[in-house]
């Protein structure tokens, strides 16, 4: 499997964009999820300099600041799991422990086949069906140990 | 100028210009109001909120810093919830700030802890969070350390950056109260920050702290801060150096003076390190059976002037040559041509200007009848539209270049015209990257597309060139030859683009040009300059503010040698030598028989060392030169020097060379001597002595008298600097209103003729310098070079400078922080280039021309062109001008350094 996003693959996308400041969230973005480790990599922040052309700090400054950007490897499948009040008290808590009794992952941790990163997250604004998770784009709702195999395998 | 309105503050009424800024008017006012994220320098920006006011009729407490002033306003300055306000705002600011303090720099937010009696933790009401904060610690940068712990967010730095300095290294990143300041991806040494320290002068907290004497330096025990100019490049800024036990510990660039107003590059800044070197020469040394014997003055000063007597009765006044230097004073210079002119009798006096810029200002003064730059340094940031061609103006003139980029940002069109890319591509609106030597094809298509476009300025032709539309048409005639198709097929640049270039420059309502070795170190370097010139007479684009023609000069006297006579063929003031009127009147100033003058010029540098080969030339002294590395063809240049009788080399180093002196002569530096420079803007500025001259090193001009002296010419008896300015300024009319006093805070730019004349900041504005007042057009053809790429030879070589070093490197490669940045040499290969070669980045090649070879590293990259190749010139060991032609250009006798073919192979 691919581990790297090239350099040519990263221009391409970037040519997608005119490098216009409002462009570079979106673009980011896209880099991010064509990323098959699910980040920004060194690359792809001198590239996105350059395209924008904006300094390396510029760059870095924007991707750091907001969360949903990571700047370190990750599993091609971000598992954010609600960890705010309300899931919370649907259980949110037992979800956590299933995903670490089962497949071994703990919050912040990828798996050993770099396919999956769990991270918590604050509320998803989908409280009523709680608990809660999005894995990527993909909201879930109404967790349960059989719920979360079922994606799990989907996925894999 | 804006409106002069009245406000009140505290209620007193206070005076000030409409829109200016209320935090600075009332500072300036006296009234002290906090403030750590302000600078006047900067936007303002409101992120401390140490300021606030009350203003009347406005609710709640303003940050005064974000506040433009309007007629009648009535300011509270101070008041009792004011500074409660301000003393709590304090406190947690210092709850999350590290207050370690070690004395290197200055804290802005110690006198306020203890204005605001917060030094005993007891007193303040927020206890200390800052150790639980993630610190971040970037200590990769060779001159800053970065610390989170000591940093307010108060956005100077990035502004320092980004407004000041026009580069935008730094940013904030992450959020919330764990942000922090970061360069390139975490690492500032990878960034692209390249050393200027801006950011660490105007930091408030020490978050930015300089790297050099970190550990030993603390400002409140400095000795002395002297103001002088910078020593490197020829923008001439203006430095307060900071002084301990005699040596330099710190170099801050002067605020509110030209031309910089407190900014400097890395070399400024940190380039000092030279002077307090060991490696200077302290004594005066005698070559004797093929070793250096360190001598007295005495001795040394007897030896010297008997051997110049000896060969002058032998061989005649024509056999002896000096070489001036673009390195030291105006006062120096003059001495030195004084000398020659006097002692040796002829006028045989010529500097490295002849290397750089000498048909630049032969061009300019054919047409104009000045050879200086036109404008000054400020209009980089204001006129409409800049040309830049053959200047690398971001690494060779870097303060130059911030106001470029400042006015970049605010809406100046740029043209870029350069073989090699170069950093100003990336803030260029245009970039022509024609082939190598085919300058003025490529101006003569652009003439040729304005004159079609209907783009010229009838006007300006009909009443300011010799000759009007008349002069025009036979421009006109040349330049129609130079269709757009045909300068495509030459210069190999498109059409479109050419067009792009043309109405930019032709239409902008003002444009300047900046030109560059990359026009004038070419055997048709006079050339490339009149096409230049003949672009800007039928658009117009000079005589006007904003508007002209400017050589930046490379070092830091190079304007003021030319002006003040270190010249084979002018007088102090560009007055030829063979003026007769104007010999009588020195010679009177001299005290001199006015027939001991000679009526004849002399020679040039390069022409200096031909009839040193040919025997012609028996005995040189050289001031603070190093031909062997500057001069073309340095075979040719070590050869000639061998065959003279009788060498001196005055300088401040041993040098390439220095090895082929009889006498070594030990001389102060810049840092060590009182006079004046001539800086790129024609601005006369002091040299202040910071330090002393190492050992028995003397002052240049002190040297030269004394050789006079015993020689048995008295060339004048000066007590100081100041004396031989005031006979300067007798003998050179442009100089004839300035006086030490006069420019004891701020320079006055030449001509200035009278004490009453404010100098003159823009030339031309009413007539050319020529006779007839207009100025001439000069219609030149394109010419192919005489050495072309062939199966020998396949590359062509172009050859250029870096920011971090400087000229032959003798200064600056002694500063660990320059050295840090860039210390090796490499040759640029076009990656088509490198895979027909075989070659790799990194590789080590051999380059050979038809005059040498020498080794280096291979940089593979796209900055050149197919079939092109580019080195920097600095580094000794990979000597550049070994493969340099001594072939010259005809008119101005310049070398031809950035055109030699070569042949690349891997070792
Ligand atoms: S040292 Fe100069 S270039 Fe580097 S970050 Fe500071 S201001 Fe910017
Ligand atoms: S721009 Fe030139 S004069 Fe100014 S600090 Fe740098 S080297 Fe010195
Ligand atoms: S609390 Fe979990 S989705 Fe809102
Ligand atoms: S100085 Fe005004 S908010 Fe900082």
């Amino acid at each position: 499997m691919q581990k790297e996003l090239n350099k040519e693959q990263i221009i391409s996308i970037l040519q997608k964009y005119s490098p216009t400041k409002d462009n570079i969230l979106k673009c980011l973005h896209e880099l991010q999820d064509a990323h098959p480790q699910n980040y920004i990599s060194k690359v792809i922040l001198e590239e996105t300099a350059k395209h924008f052309k904006l300094t390396k700090g510029q760059i870095f400054g924007i991707v750091s600041y907001y969360s949903m950007f990571s700047l370190k490897p990750r599993g091609r499948y971000l598992v954010r799991l609600c960890k705010s009040p309300v899931c919370n008290m649907l259980g949110a808590k037992s979800v956590t422990e299933y995903f670490d009794s089962k497949f071994n992952l703990k919050p912040g941790e990828t798996t050993t086949d770099g396919m999956f990163t769990l991270e918590l997250a604050e509320c998803l604004g989908r409280c009523g069906k709680g608990p809660s998770m999005m894995i990527n784009r993909e909201v879930v709702t109404e967790l349960d140990s059989k719920k979360i195999d079922e994606i799990i395998n989907t996925k894999k | 100028m804006s409106k002069i309105i009245e406000i009140q503050i505290d209620s007193k009424v206070v005076k000030a210009a409409e829109g200016s800024n209320l935090l600075q008017v009332a500072r300036d006012n006296g009234f002290d109001i906090p403030g750590l994220c302000y600078h006047k320098k900067l936007t303002p920006t409101g992120a401390c909120r140490l300021c606030v006011v009350k203003i009347d009729n406005t609710p709640g407490l303003i940050m005064s810093c974000t506040v433009p002033v309007k007629e009648g306003m009535k300011i509270t300055a101070f008041d009792e919830e004011l500074e409660q306000n301000r003393r709590h705002t304090l406190s947690y600011l210092l709850a999350e700030h590290n207050e370690e303090f070690d004395d290197s720099y200055e804290d802005e937010i110690r006198p306020l802890i203890k204005r605001y009696n917060l030094e005993k933790p007891e007193n303040r009401p927020l206890k200390p969070i800052w150790q639980g904060i993630p610190r971040v610690v970037d200590n990769t940068s060779p001159v800053l350390t970065y610390d989170s712990s000591k940093c307010i967010r108060c956005f100077r730095c990035i502004k320092a950056c980004d407004e000041i300095q026009g580069k935008g290294v730094l940013s904030f990143a992450d959020r919330g109260i764990s942000k922090y300041i970061v360069a390139g991806f975490g690492e500032w040494f990878n960034s692209e920050c390249d050393g200027c320290g801006e950011c660490i002068q105007l930091c408030p907290t020490g978050a930015i702290v300089e790297k050099p004497f970190r550990e030993s330096l603390k400002i409140s025990e400095i000795d002395s801060k002297v103001i002088t100019t910078c020593p490197y490049c020829g923008v001439g800024c203006q430095t307060e150096i900071f002084v301990k036990n005699d040596t330099i510990v710190r170099v801050d660039g002067v605020d509110d003076v030209s031309p910089n107003d407190g900014r400097l590059c890395v070399k400024g800044r940190f380039g000092y390190q030279y002077a307090n070197s060991k490696k200077r020469l302290t004594h005066p040394m005698i070559k004797r059976n093929g070793v250096f014997e360190k001598v007295s003055w005495d001795e040394a000063l007897d030896f010297v002037s008997s051997k110049f007597s000896e060969i002058k009765q032998k061989y005649g006044s024509k056999s002896l040559a000096g070489y001036s230097s673009a390195k030291c004073s105006n006062e120096e210079n003059y001495i030195f041509q004084k000398f020659i002119r006097i002692a040796f009798g002829n006028n045989n006096v010529d500097y490295c200007t002849r290397l750089c810029h000498a048909s630049t200002v032969t061009a300019m003064l054919k047409s104009f009848g000045d050879g200086a730059g036109s404008n000054s340094i400020e209009d980089f940031e204001t006129t409409d539209c800049l040309l830049v061609t053959g200047n690398n103006i971001i690494d060779t003139h870097p303060i130059t270049a911030t106001y470029v980029k400042r006015g970049k940002a605010a809406g100046q069109k740029i043209i870029v015209i350069d073989p090699k890319w170069t950093p100003l591509v990336k803030y260029a609106d245009v970039w022509l990257q024609p082939k190598l030597a085919t300058d003025v094809a490529l101006l003569n298509g652009l003439i040729n597309i304005i004159i079609e476009n209907g783009w010229i300025d009838k006007n300006f032709i009909e009443n300011r060139v010799e000759g009007g539309m008349q002069a025009f048409e036979s421009l006109k005639e040349l330049a129609s030859k130079y269709t757009p198709e045909k300068t495509e097929e030459i210069t190999g640049v498109s059409k479109e683009k050419l067009y792009e270039a043309a109405k930019i420059y032709a239409t902008a309502k003002t444009a300047m040009i900046a030109t560059g070795m990359g026009m004038s170190q070419q055997t048709v370097g006079t050339n490339n300059v009149f096409s230049l010139i003949n672009m800007c007479l039928i658009t117009g684009q000079i005589g006007k503010e904003l508007c002209g023609l400017n050589p930046p000069r490379g070092q830091n006297n190079v304007q003021g040698a030319t002006d003040v006579g270190a010249s084979p063929v002018n007088y102090p003031g560009y007055i030829p030598v063979t003026n007769e009127d104007n010999r009588k009147k020195v010679a009177e100033i001299w005290k001199v028989p006015f027939e001991s003058l000679d009526p004849k010029p002399g020679l040039t540098t390069i022409e200096i060392m031909n009839a040193a080969y040919d025997g012609e030339i028996k005995a040189m002294y050289i001031m603070g030169e190093n031909p062997v590395v500057t001069d073309p063809d340095r075979h040719h240049t070590v050869e000639a020097i061998k065959k003279l009788d009788f060498l001196v080399v005055q300088d401040i180093f041993e040098t390439e060379t220095t090895e082929f002196a009889d006498v070594i002569l030990p001389a102060a530096s810049l840092y060590e001597k009182d006079g004046t420079v001539v800086n790129s803007d024609r601005r006369v500025l002091r040299l202040r002595k910071a330090i002393s001259a190492p050992g028995e090193a003397r002052q240049d001009w002190q040297i030269c008298v004394d050789i006079a002296e015993r020689m048995g010419f008295k060339i004048g008896s000066y007590n100081s600097p100041e004396d031989i300015f005031a006979e300067l300024a007798k003998a050179a009319p442009i100089f004839g209103g300035i006086t030490f006093a006069r420019i004891e805070k701020h320079g006055i730019q030449w001509p200035c003729y009278d004490e009453n004349h404010p100098g003159t900041s823009t030339l031309f504005l009413e007539k050319f310098n020529t006779e007839s007042g207009k100025a001439k057009i000069f219609p030149v053809d394109y010419k192919e070079q005489s050495e072309t790429p062939n199966t020998n030879y396949p590359l062509v070589m172009n050859s250029g400078r870096l920011l971090y070093q400087y000229h032959s490197a003798t200064m600056s490669r002694k500063s660990k922080v320059l050295n840090a940045y860039a210390n090796e040499a490499y040759i640029i290969i076009n990656p088509e280039d490198a895979v027909k070669l075989g070659l790799k980045d990194g590789d080590k090649v051999k380059v050979t021309s038809p005059r040498g070879s020498l080794e280096t590293t291979a940089k593979v990259s796209d900055e050149v062109l197919k079939g092109e190749t580019f080195m920097p010139w600095h580094f000794n060991e990979a000597p550049v001008n070994a493969l340099t032609r001594n072939e010259i250009d005809p008119m101005s006798k310049i070398g031809p350094f950035k055109y030699s073919v070569v042949r690349v192979e891997r070792v």
